[in-house]
């Protein structure tokens, strides 16, 4: 019976004899096969995964840094930034009409809501013990479908418009030892000149963990802190915007620089990415840390794979030879091997996805608290909690990938040629 | 808010007032004074340090009390007020806004090292915390340093002069100070310029670590007022805003009262019809 020629295309390539070879050669040691396939499988599965957790706290930070408070974009009057001027309003000096602001720059299809702010500096004082303190005037409807702060609040309630109350932080709290309920004094330089000062109701007081928030930051109705340093109220400072994905921040900023031209509003959208570059400048870190991590990974792989392409090779020396003998080329020898290491790759593949999917589901629907172990700590101004956060990560399971079948194929192109020049008459010979 | 977080109001949490630089309110709360008539300087035969310490000392003054105009003008608004004020020595100072009506009242306490507003919109009394001394004083200039700040100048600066002579066809001096090594100050120069016939105070620029001129403090219009010699207008320009400036103007003022510490107390300051 005349063996059929192989085809052509995929179905053919692995009809060809040398990959077939190459295939069958990974049963022949099958415990050497499952070490080297394991350890290709781990390789990959730890590049997934500590990239995964690179990508959670660089996650965290971000999502923490921006979202507890500033958000992902803000717009300000031209020359607000960087000074931050009690003077410097959107619109200038005779403000704007902020609720139609608000709406248009939550009309963006990216921004997930936006919300009017006022900041100001002053003092809250109660009894003996009085604190420096920014004040920030915030729309108690709006702000908690921007930022999270109002939702770590652990005692008393929320504010409500129109009213003398504030929110402080736990720290705050107990440096003027007030509790809901309590009443404040707030002093504060005004617009006019003069030196804002009322009395206030402390309404609760949040814990964001952020020392700099929880001791320095009182939360205020936003019309009652107009009101506290002479500020009109079509004159805010701030409309901070929440996106849902904060890397698409800057594109957002970009089509609303573009309408607040148009439309001649006296004010700049800027993203988190250019208020907070540091948080950048570590997520960059970060990314360029997993291809560091990439390469030490498989660079130790090749040399364990390369070492048992080789023992496997020699063992076979005396088969290339009588390949060789029997009129069969170097190529054939060469293709084989590079068949079988391709193969190692394909089981070594599957074997990492197998272990890695369910890792990486697992890890990134419940991760794992560690506050038994840490606390919760700032990088670059944004909160880690303690929590081994993990995010997909999906071009790094490809790059992975790749980088598994090259080491394969790299492990296996040293042996591949010794086997190819096996010399058969020396070597059936035995010497 | 980044950490090295950027608190709003110009960079600074809770300022009573705008972020200023700190040097001596004492010109206001103590007035520069001489007996007159004058006596001839004997004074020029003493060391430049002992100079300054005299004009220094003179600076501070005894007990006094006195009525004071101050007008500030700022990039963004220009504003006046009337107020009250009352010292002795150099630890306590007493300072009441009579006018205008939004903030009539308001006080501030000055004792020892602490400082204390008395707020009569909320009719509270509050205590400003040693983090905001460098802040500035009800919206002017001048920082609630100004106001506690008690060491000589000798104690913390070496004194050199740097001139003597005839300037605008007025005898001076002009003395260079800078800080002694173990000196906690906030100025890495200042120079003083002094007039040698009656030791007025002609002007002070302070000088930060680069050498760059912050502010000037210009004493003018010398009168004799409660029998002494004083400059009865104190100027403070700040060198990075050249539009904007503090100015004092004394309109009354008594010397040698029979004022107790006492007097100073937080009781006082809650006291509305002094």
């Amino acid at each position: 019976m005349t063996p059929r020629a192989p085809g052509h295309g995929i179905s053919g390539l692995f009809r060809r004899p040398w990959w077939r070879v190459g295939w069958r050669n990974l049963g022949r040691n099958r415990r050497r096969t499952l070490f080297t396939a394991s350890g290709l499988a781990i390789g990959y599965c730890t590049v997934v995964v500590m990239s995964g957790l690179g990508r959670g706290m660089v996650a965290e930070m971000v999502g923490n840094g921006t979202g507890i408070l500033s958000g992902q974009l803000q717009i300000h009057g031209l020359e607000y930034l960087p000074e931050r001027s009690v003077y410097e309003t959107l619109g200038g000096k005779e403000g704007t009409d902020v609720a139609a602001l608000v709406d248009r720059v939550a009309g963006d299809p990216s921004i997930a809501a936006a919300a009017a702010r006022v900041y100001g500096g002053g003092l809250v004082s109660s009894g003996d013990a009085t604190v420096a303190a920014s004040l920030i005037g915030i729309d108690p409807r709006r702000e908690p479908e921007v930022s999270s702060i109002l939702g770590t609040v652990y005692e008393g309630t929320q504010l409500t418009e129109g009213s003398n109350q504030l929110l402080i932080g736990r720290e705050m709290a107990i440096r003027l030892d007030v509790g809901p309920g309590d009443e404040v004094v707030l002093v504060a330089p005004a617009a006019d000149g003069s030196l804002g000062n009322d009395l206030f109701r402390v309404s609760g007081m949040f814990s964001t963990g952020l020392t700099e928030l929880d001791g320095a930051v009182a939360l205020l109705p936003v019309d009652a802190l107009q009101e506290l340093i002479a500020l009109p109220v079509e004159r805010i400072h701030e409309i901070a915007a929440r996106v849902a994905d904060p890397w698409a921040a800057p594109d957002a900023a970009e089509r609303a620089n573009s309408w607040l031209i148009s439309d001649l509003v006296e004010a700049k959208a800027t993203a988190w990415t250019e208020l907070q570059p540091e948080m950048v400048f570590y997520a960059g870190l970060f990314e360029s840390m997993e291809w560091i991590l990439l390469v030490i990974i498989f660079a130790m792989a090749v040399f364990g794979v390369a070492n048992t392409m080789l023992t496997g090779t020699f063992e076979r020396r005396r088969e290339f030879a009588l390949l060789l003998a029997l009129g069969a080329g170097p190529g054939l020898i060469l293709r084989s091997v590079l068949a079988e290491a391709i193969a190692l790759g394909v089981v070594s593949l599957g074997a990492g996805a197998l272990i890695t999917a369910p890792l990486m589901f697992w890890w990134h629907e419940a991760p794992p608290d560690m506050s038994w172990l840490y606390g919760g700590y700032t990088m670059a101004g944004g909160l880690v909690r303690p929590v081994l956060r993990v995010e997909y990560p999906p071009e790094m399971l490809w790059m992975a990938a790749v980088a598994l079948f090259v080491t394969a194929v790299l492990a296996a192109i040293y042996p591949a040629l010794r086997s190819a020049h096996t010399p058969p008459a020396d070597t059936l010979a035995g010497r | 808010m980044r950490a090295g977080r950027e608190f709003p109001q110009g960079g600074r949490p809770g300022g009573l007032l705008r972020t200023a630089r700190g040097a001596r309110l004492l010109v206001l709360v103590a007035v520069p004074q001489l007996d007159v008539p004058q006596t001839p300087p004997v004074y020029a035969q003493e060391g430049p340090a002992e100079i300054v310490d005299r004009v220094d000392r003179l600076l501070r003054g005894e007990s006094s009390r006195g009525l004071v105009a101050m007008r500030i003008v700022t990039e963004h608004w220009t504003r006046s007020m009337e107020m009250r004020i009352w010292s002795l020595g150099t630890d306590h100072a007493l300072i009441r806004i009579l006018s205008p009506q939004k903030e009539a009242g308001l006080s501030t306490l000055k004792a020892g090292n602490e400082i204390w507003n008395y707020l009569p919109r909320v009719d509270r009394t509050i205590k400003v915390p040693t983090s905001l001394m460098g802040a500035a004083w009800m919206g002017s200039h001048f920082t609630n340093d100004d106001l506690v700040k008690e060491h000589q100048l000798i104690e913390d600066y070496d004194v050199e002069i740097a001139f003597d002579g005839v300037r605008n066809g007025v005898e001076v001096w002009e003395f260079d100070l800078t800080p002694k090594a173990e000196a906690a100050v906030i100025w890495d120069r200042i120079v003083y310029l002094v007039r040698v016939a009656d030791l007025m105070p002609v002007w002070a620029r302070f000088y930060d670590e680069r050498d760059d001129l912050i502010r000037t403090i210009t004493w003018s219009e010398y009168r004799t007022m409660g029998g002494r010699l004083v400059p009865t207008l104190v100027t403070i320009e700040p060198a990075d805003k050249p539009n904007e400036r503090t100015a004092v103007q004394y309109v009354e003022l008594e010397f040698d009262l029979d004022l107790e510490p006492a007097f100073f107390s937080l009781r006082t300051l809650r006291s509305r019809d002094r």
